[in-house]
Formats: structure tokens, C-alpha cells, sequence
């Protein structure tokens, strides 16, 4: 674009870095806070400061808990703007799905239901519209916690993170994709614009005028942290990937639909409820046979995430998935069982190569894994990333009045 | 730096509209090829989300290192276009090969 290519990937490098820093400061900072953000919902829940708490017993606390819970007021409002007609009353609607979910880190249980909705949806493209109703449980006792106090950290700066709560047309999402790019854009220019790399990266000058040290500083963080800021914005991408490029939904909706039925045929999960009512198995037993199973193949371990689908019908299955928390990659070892008889329906295969791939990158990035030491690096990591773009508009800032800050 | 405004507006909407479709492109024409190809729905998907990003990334960067505005837009949303078009004759007939 400009005289010379080095020219061309400094403008780059400095306009995406000056425009697009402002949203990666906050992605930077607000995904450090992440990676703490269930101890950080302790310090606004005090009742809940207690050690963290395996997957209690499904038959005798949870069932009862998934039967009292009604669709939560926001989602049944949403569900209503979605579909044709009036909705039933909020209590009559049947629930769908039972769902319960906990980490190594996790003193208390999140827990939801997903409730069908009878009525059309107004959109011919979409083919159920769900409401949801949430808990969360002390596994302890089984009393549940108040709703009223904010999980300031896996609910608010965790999200923060990647959508900017700008729910709207998932603008957020968007506007943390494009500075993600933006961020790849500015660390490739930054490579080929700093060519004295090595040199830069040694060199300090505190003394110097503040803009100098200020540089110094940006030459620094910028290139320590290199491979880790190339991570974080390059897997965050991959990770709401469908978002970004929506072609299941769009050019591919019916290769996938008939994946689904093939799948459905091969695996033998149902898809859709038969409508003939079946009673519930004891989930416990299931569990416990899922954690032999596991223990058979070398990894014993606790339950993260458990789910009936099609509750109360004979259709209904239930799937126990491993907590990761002794492997990066981001798979469940997922075990399915007929819910009303509890014979082992499927146990999910090893993924592919190209699946292995993604759960990995995945993994590494949500970091679900027990390791205290890379989660404190994964803070200081974020925060290096803030500097980076303090430093690079505070630069900015005083280029205005000095000359082009020629590799900066 | 002396470089009229609207074409420095040209070049970064080429960059990132047009590597958006190209992007698009690219990804709808991998996945119908591997589907063609008879590898696994979500394998195919997964396959491409891997590269979209990289691929953009290396648009945007090419767009800016000195190529021709209106090159820019030909190679970028053009090639996005017609990837886009051969993907979509692909999955038709991959559909048909189904029905029949």
C-alpha cells in the first residue's frame, strides 16, 4: 500500500494495534480474571467458601432439585418472542433435558433444565425453541443457593471476555473476533517490523526519554508473551468458529441434517422422544458403572458433566462425561446409557486426528485441567497483553506530537 | 504517509470484507470437498476452522503488502465468490448422490 512493504506492515501494525487495543485490553484483562473466576465467585457468595465438592448423588439430592425447577422468568419471555401463539402457563411445560455440571474447582453444582415449547417457532428456519430453568446446589446438603447474588466471576467478567455482554445479534462476539484477528495481524507485522529483533528485545533504557523506555517496555512483553498472545487470539477464534462462519446453519444445513440421522443410527442415541412415557433407572448405578469403565481404560476419575435427555421418555438416555482435570484435551470420555434400564448404550470412540486437534487447542485455552502454576502464567500471560497495549497507544498518544515512530 | 483516505478505506474494507469472503469461500469449498471425499461431517467442519483463521489472517496481510487496490478486490471477494459458487454446485450434487 505504501512506498515499501516495511512501511505497509508498520501502518498495519500500528492502526489495527491502536484501533482494535482498546477491546484486547479488555479481553486481556477480563480473561485473567477467568482464569480465577470460581474462586473470584466465592469473595461475592461468602456461603459458598468451602473446599470444592464431587458430584453428589443423582437419585436421592439432584432428581428431586431437577423436579422442583421451573423455567427461568427471562428465558420464558425469550421463548415467548420466539414462537407462534401463547405459551402454556410457566410451571406446565414439560422439561426436556436435565443437566448438572461441576469442575475440580467448583464448590457448588450448576445445574439446569431445558423445557420444551409446544408452540411454532416464528422462524421456518428454526426447529424447537427451548426455555431453560437454572440452580445452584450445595452438594453438601442439597440446599440450594440464593439466586440473588451475582457470580461475579464465571458469570460477568468470564463472559465479559469474549462477548462484551452485547448479546444483540451477537455483536459482541464479533467485535472480540475481529480484534483477535486484528491482534494476529499486529503480532506477524510486529515481527517483520521490529527486524532487530534480538537486539530490541535486550534492549532497556530507563533513563531515557519516556517514550524510549516506554517502547522498551512494548519491544519486552511483546516479544516474551509472542507465542502465548498468537495462542489465546488464534484458538478464542477457533472456538466460536461457527459463529464466525455460520455455514452449518446456512450452505450445509442439509449435509447436516443427514449427518445427524446417520449419526443418530450409528451411535443409537435418539434424536427426537418416542412420546410413550418410561420410568428413570438409578442414575447412581450408571455412574459408578461410567467410573469403572474409565478406571478400566486407566484414567479413573470424577464426574464434570452429567445429562438425561428426553426426560421421562422411552427414548430417554443418560450420558456421564469424565471431569478433565488430568489431561489438556478437552474430551468427556462420554458414556451413554438407556435411562430406563441402564445398559450402556455408547461409549464415545477416541476423537479423530483433526477432532483430537481442535479438543487439544481447546483445552488449552479453557484450561479445565488441575495445574496451579500455568493458571497463575496464564494471569500474568493476560496482563502482559495488557501492557502490550497500554504501552503501544500511550506511544501512540505522544507519536502524535513527535516524529513516526519508525518499528514501534 | 501520504495516502488518500479513500483508498486507505478501500484497502482495509477489501482486506477485511473481502478476506471474510474469501474466508467464507474457502471454508464452504474445503468442507464440500472433503465431504465429497467422504470424510466425517464435523471432521470436514472442524478441518476448516482450523485454517479459516490462518487463511484471513494471510489475506489481510497480502492485501496490505503492496498488491493493487482493485487487485485486492478481485482476488479476494472475486476468489471468495467463486469458491463460494463451486462449494455450493459441489454440496448439489453431493445431495443428489444422496436422494438417488
Amino acid at each position: 500500500m505504501l512506498a515499501t512493504f516495511r512501511l505497509s506492515m508498520t501502518w498495519l501494525h500500528t492502526w489495527f494495534g491502536l484501533v482494535l487495543g482498546f477491546v484486547l485490553m479488555a479481553c486481556f484483562l477480563f480473561g485473567s480474571l477467568s482464569v480465577f473466576d470460581r474462586e473470584i465467585d466465592r469473595w461475592t457468595i461468602p456461603e459458598t467458601r468451602y473446599e470444592p465438592q464431587p458430584m453428589p448423588s443423582f437419585d436421592k439430592m439432584l432428581l428431586p432439585i431437577f423436579r422442583d425447577i421451573q423455567p427461568d422468568e427471562v428465558s420464558y419471555a425469550q421463548a415467548q418472542d420466539q414462537v407462534q401463539g401463547t405459551l402454556p402457563p410457566r410451571e406446565q411445560l414439560k422439561p426436556a433435558d436435565f443437566s448438572a455440571y461441576t469442575t475440580h474447582r467448583d464448590p457448588v453444582l450448576s445445574v439446569y433444565t431445558t423445557f420444551d415449547i409446544p408452540n411454532k417457532p416464528k422462524d421456518a428456519a428454526v426447529d424447537h425453541v427451548h426455555a431453560y430453568g437454572y440452580k445452584t446446589v450445595d452438594p453438601r446438603s442439597g440446599a440450594l443457593i440464593s439466586d440473588d447474588k451475582l457470580k461475579i466471576g464465571s458469570a460477568f467478567f468470564y463472559p465479559l471476555h469474549y462477548s462484551l455482554h452485547l448479546e444483540w445479534k451477537e455483536i459482541g462476539y464479533w467485535i472480540v473476533g475481529l480484534a483477535a484477528l486484528g491482534m494476529l495481524i499486529a503480532l506477524v507485522t510486529g515481527v517483520i517490523i521490529h527486524r532487530k529483533i534480538f537486539r530490541e528485545f535486550f534492549t532497556f533504557r530507563p533513563k531515557k526519554q519516556a517514550q524510549r523506555s516506554t517502547l522498551d517496555l512494548h519491544n519486552l512483553t511483546g516479544v516474551v508473551a509472542l507465542p502465548f498472545h498468537f495462542f489465546f487470539a488464534f484458538t478464542g477464534l477457533v472456538i466460536f468458529a461457527s459463529i464466525y462462519l455460520p455455514v452449518t446453519e446456512t450452505m450445509f444445513r442439509a449435509q447436516h441434517e443427514a449427518h445427524e440421522k446417520q449419526e443418530e443410527a450409528e451411535t443409537g442415541l435418539p434424536l427426537h422422544p418416542a412420546g410413550t412415557a418410561a420410568p428413570l433407572a438409578s442414575v447412581d448405578a450408571m455412574v459408578q458403572e461410567a467410573q469403572r469403565r474409565w478406571a478400566t481404560r486407566g484414567m479413573p476419575g470424577e464426574v464434570g458433566f452429567l445429562q438425561v435427555t428426553h426426560v421421562g421418555d422411552a427414548n430417554s438416555y443418560v450420558s456421564v462425561y469424565r471431569a478433565g482435570t488430568d489431561r489438556v484435551t478437552l474430551t468427556g470420555e462420554g458414556i451413554h446409557f438407556r435411562a430406563s434400564n441402564g445398559e450402556v448404550i455408547l461409549e464415545d470412540p477416541p476423537p479423530s486426528a483433526v477432532g483430537g486437534i481442535t479438543d487439544w487447542l481447546t483445552g488449552l485455552h479453557l484450561q479445565h485441567f488441575r495445574h496451579w502454576l500455568l493458571r497463575w502464567f496464564y494471569v500474568l500471560g493476560g496482563l502482559g497483553g495488557m501492557r502490550l497495549y497500554r504501552h503501544r497507544i500511550h506511544l501512540l498518544r505522544g507519536e502524535a506530537q513527535a516524529t513516526t515512530c519508525e518499528g514501534g | 504517509m501520504a495516502v488518500a483516505p479513500l483508498l486507505i478505506v478501500s484497502r482495509v474494507a477489501g482486506a477485511l470484507l473481502g478476506g471474510y469472503a474469501f474466508v467464507w469461500g474457502f471454508t464452504a469449498l474445503l468442507m464440500a470437498a472433503a465431504l465429497a471425499l467422504g470424510a466425517e461431517y464435523h471432521d470436514a467442519e472442524r478441518l476448516a476452522f482450523l485454517l479459516a483463521f490462518l487463511v484471513f489472517l494471510g489475506a489481510v496481510l497480502w492485501a496490505f503488502a503492496g498488491s493493487k487496490l482493485w487487485r485486492v478486490w478481485l482476488v479476494l471477494a472475486g476468489g471468495g465468490a467463486v469458491m463460494t459458487g463451486l462449494a455450493w454446485a459441489l454440496t448439489r450434487s453431493l445431495l443428489q448422490g444422496v436422494s438417488e
